[in-house]
């Protein structure tokens, strides 16, 4: 009884019902040809030909009353009717030959599609098990969704880091490349940020925890893999919209050819090489195949729709900032422009900390304080060249706070403290202010400029008092990155910028790209993305995620960088990027038209396949078997296009 | 509350209505969504009336193997 139920239990699994009956109808085929030739009596031949063709075809059938019920015309129906037409008028060899070759055909789609669906399965596998949590001072093993926001981990070297955090005790390399895509393991220090799902190689890590379970940035690539996959392209949506008016089409033909030409033969044939299986999971095959790629180079793409559009990418505008330089601003300069430099209105913030060693002899008394004052400016601002000069200047000593701070957006800050005014910013800050610096003080920020730093006025009061150096260095692949855009058919690469144009164009220069668009406000760039896209280019843009949220939402397609650490960002950009490297964005483009590419073989192997097949049968070449070996061929030939993009 | 299932064995469209009728029949789910593309499975149940092991069992019932999933 027990394995009875076990057997039915077993049976009712489609997959392994599927198997058997393919065996069964498989056999059963061998075994009439072998009656028939060996024996030479055509009865028990056709006996077994009729066993077959009704164990193939019986789920084919039930498969096509199901999708019937559910008012869809299927393959399965086209199927079924030309089986059942076949055995009515006596042809067992044909409803046995089409029936199995149905099922067998279904049976290796249904394989080599979970292939494509492998990268989803490698990316679940990598999460954790378990982890090992400190409670009341000890070492407790729970499931790491099970881990709280703020208790401590413990992750001993090989093990898989089980939850997002931050280190707070000890050394090591983790292997990120599952989520980064990047092969070189990362140096974490205290301070740095883990991952779910990334590998401890060689220290033990201590990391407190910030995201856990559904919380984490691999659970938000897999959420993401999966949205995209799910999500249906352009192409495809046209297709399923083609098959459903397009089998009952075939049928409806095919009743034609039978009332005109009174030939049941040519009729019931012309119904099983008119079934749209290829054509319908061209477009699908190549999506999943390609997203699953993509996420294991660490390029999220959110679903078929900007995969097809990526790959249809004419332009591609790149902010300076974070995505073309590191985006690690360092204060690289001071010029004093005003000997007699104003010291702090503050009886010991004049102090100069000459004692410090190395780092406080590298500016003098008055460079010090001209980033003293301008640091005080900065001191509430929000920008990212606020850092460099707040973190130089309070080196040594806190930075005291302003009275009062006012940021003009593209400009800079003025800033009251102690009854001074400071200024800190553009020219255009200056002349706001109606403060002229004299010209040799403009020729010295010229200099600056024409190097790629970014250089800024600092003013008190009345006096332009002196100039801010900082420097961005550009990324050492920028120039490879714009080269190989322009090798995958980007006609047009353009630098967006809010930044100065000296500074712009000399970055510009060495990453090779010679139209910079530079002084542009956030929506200055949201105007040039529109005005790219009325030219007629389908644009991508590039930037941190952040602070280009307009114009990464303007452009056909956003690309957000380096967003490991970023849920945000991972959530809203069309193509996420996860590593911090530049040459991702052409490896996005050249995979989405590879892609493109790929989706357009698939549809035209579809298409000269049923033409092929639909001319044979109406010169009389191509009967129900043959077609049906030729169409299952053809779908299995797409399947097998479609996976080459795994290895893209 | 949200319980996430996936299963490696969806190989037909229709296989989906199966799974989500006989999820929905359990006593305290309330929703039952089954993605086709990915083998994800959501539900939406009360964890007082059903737990993680009868969903998965209701889904062995009707043929196939799924497992309950952190995310």
């Amino acid at each position: 009884m027990q394995s009875l139920v076990r057997i039915k239990n077993w049976l009712r699994n489609p997959r392994q019902r599927r198997q058997i009956l393919t065996l069964l109808s498989g056999g059963l085929i061998l075994l009439s040809l072998a009656a028939r030739y060996g024996g030479g009596s055509a009865g028990p031949a056709d006996s077994m030909l009729l066993t077959a063709a009704i164990a193939a075809g019986s789920d084919i059938a039930a498969r096509a009353w199901n999708n019937l019920r559910n008012r869809a015309f299927s393959i399965e129906l086209l199927v079924s009717i030309a089986f059942i037409g076949a055995l009515a008028i006596g042809e067992y060899w044909e409803a046995a030959a089409v029936t199995f070759l149905f099922i067998f055909g279904a049976y290796l789609e249904a394989r080599t599609l979970s292939q494509t669906r492998k990268v989803l399965g490698e990316l679940l596998d990598l999460a954790p098990t378990t982890a090992l949590v400190l409670r009341d001072g000890r070492q407790v093993e729970v499931a790491p969704e099970a881990v709280r926001v703020g208790e401590m981990v413990l992750i001993k070297p090989g093990a898989k880091i089980p939850v997002d955090g931050v280190v707070t005790e000890g050394r090591s390399a983790v292997d990120e490349s599952a989520i980064t895509g990047e092969p070189i393991s990362e140096e974490k220090t205290p301070g740095s940020s883990v991952f779910a799902g990334t590998i401890n190689q060689n220290g033990m890590l201590k990391v407190q925890v910030t995201g856990a379970g559904a919380d984490t940035t691999l659970a938000r690539i897999v959420r993401r893999v999966e949205e995209a996959q799910e999500e249906k392209a352009p192409t495809q949506r046209f297709i399923e919209r083609f098959a459903r008016w397009y089998t009952p089409a075939i049928i409806a033909l095919s009743g034609l050819t039978l009332l005109l030409s009174r030939d049941i033969e040519l009729a019931l044939t012309l119904l099983v090489i008119g079934c749209p299986g290829a054509l319908v999971i061209s477009t699908p095959v190549s999506i999943v195949a390609g997203i699953g790629r993509a996420a294991k180079k660490g390029i999220l793409m959110k679903g078929g729709e900007y995969l097809e559009n990526a790959g249809k990418i004419s332009a591609v505008a790149l902010d300076k900032t974070g995505t073309l330089t590191e985006g690690r601003p360092r204060l690289t300069d001071i010029i004093v422009l005003s000997e007699e430099a104003l010291p702090l209105p503050q009886a010991n913030a004049a102090h100069v900390p000459v004692t410090g060693g190395h780092f406080a002899n590298r500016w003098s008394a008055s460079q010090w304080q001209v980033l003293r004052w301008a640091g005080i400016a900065e001191s509430h601002s929000e920008h990212p060249l606020a850092r460099p000069i707040l973190a130089e200047a309070g080196r040594f000593e806190p930075v005291p706070e302003p009275d009062s701070f006012e940021m003009t957006a593209g400009k800079g800050v003025i800033a009251h403290f102690m009854g001074s005014r400071i200024a800190v910013g553009t020219n255009e800050l200056l002349s706001g202010l109606d403060l002229r610096p004299l010209a040799d003080a403009e020729k010295r920020m010229a200099v600056l400029k024409s190097a790629g730093k970014t250089a800024v006025w600092v003013a008190v009061d009345q006096s332009v008092i002196g100039i801010l150096g900082i420097a961005d260095s550009i990324r050492e692949n920028a120039a490879e990155a714009v080269r190989q855009l322009r090798r995958n058919g980007v006609q047009r690469v353009v630098m967006l910028t809010g930044d100065d144009f000296r500074t712009a164009n000399a970055i510009a220069q060495e990453a090779g790209i010679t139209e910079v668009y530079a002084e542009l406000l956030p929506e200055d760039k949201l105007a040039m993305i529109r005005r790219l896209r009325q030219e007629g280019h389908i644009v991508a843009m590039a930037g941190d995620g952040i602070n280009d949220a307009p114009a990464l939402a303007a452009a056909n397609i956003g690309m957000a960088m380096g967003t490991a650490g970023t849920s945000i960002a991972i959530e809203t950009a069309d193509v996420a990027l996860m590593a911090d490297d530049l040459l991702k964005i052409p490896q996005a483009i050249a995979l989405s038209k590879a892609v493109l590419r790929n989706i357009r073989q698939n549809v035209l192997i579809a298409l000269a396949t049923v033409s092929a097949l639909l001319a044979g049968v109406l010169l009389g070449e191509v009967h129900m078997a043959g077609g049906m070996l030729i169409h299952q061929l053809s779908v299995l030939v797409v399947i097998l296009n479609g996976m080459r993009l795994l290895k893209a | 509350m949200k319980t996430i299932l996936r299963s490696k064995e969806l190989t037909c469209p229709s296989c989906i209505a199966k799974i989500e009728k006989a999820l929905k029949a359990v006593n305290g789910v309330e929703e039952a969504k089954v993605f086709f593309n990915t083998g994800r499975i959501e539900v939406q149940h009360d964890p007082e009336q059903v737990s993680g092991a009868d969903l998965e069992k209701a889904i062995r019932a009707v043929g196939y193997e799924a497992r309950v999933s952190a995310f």
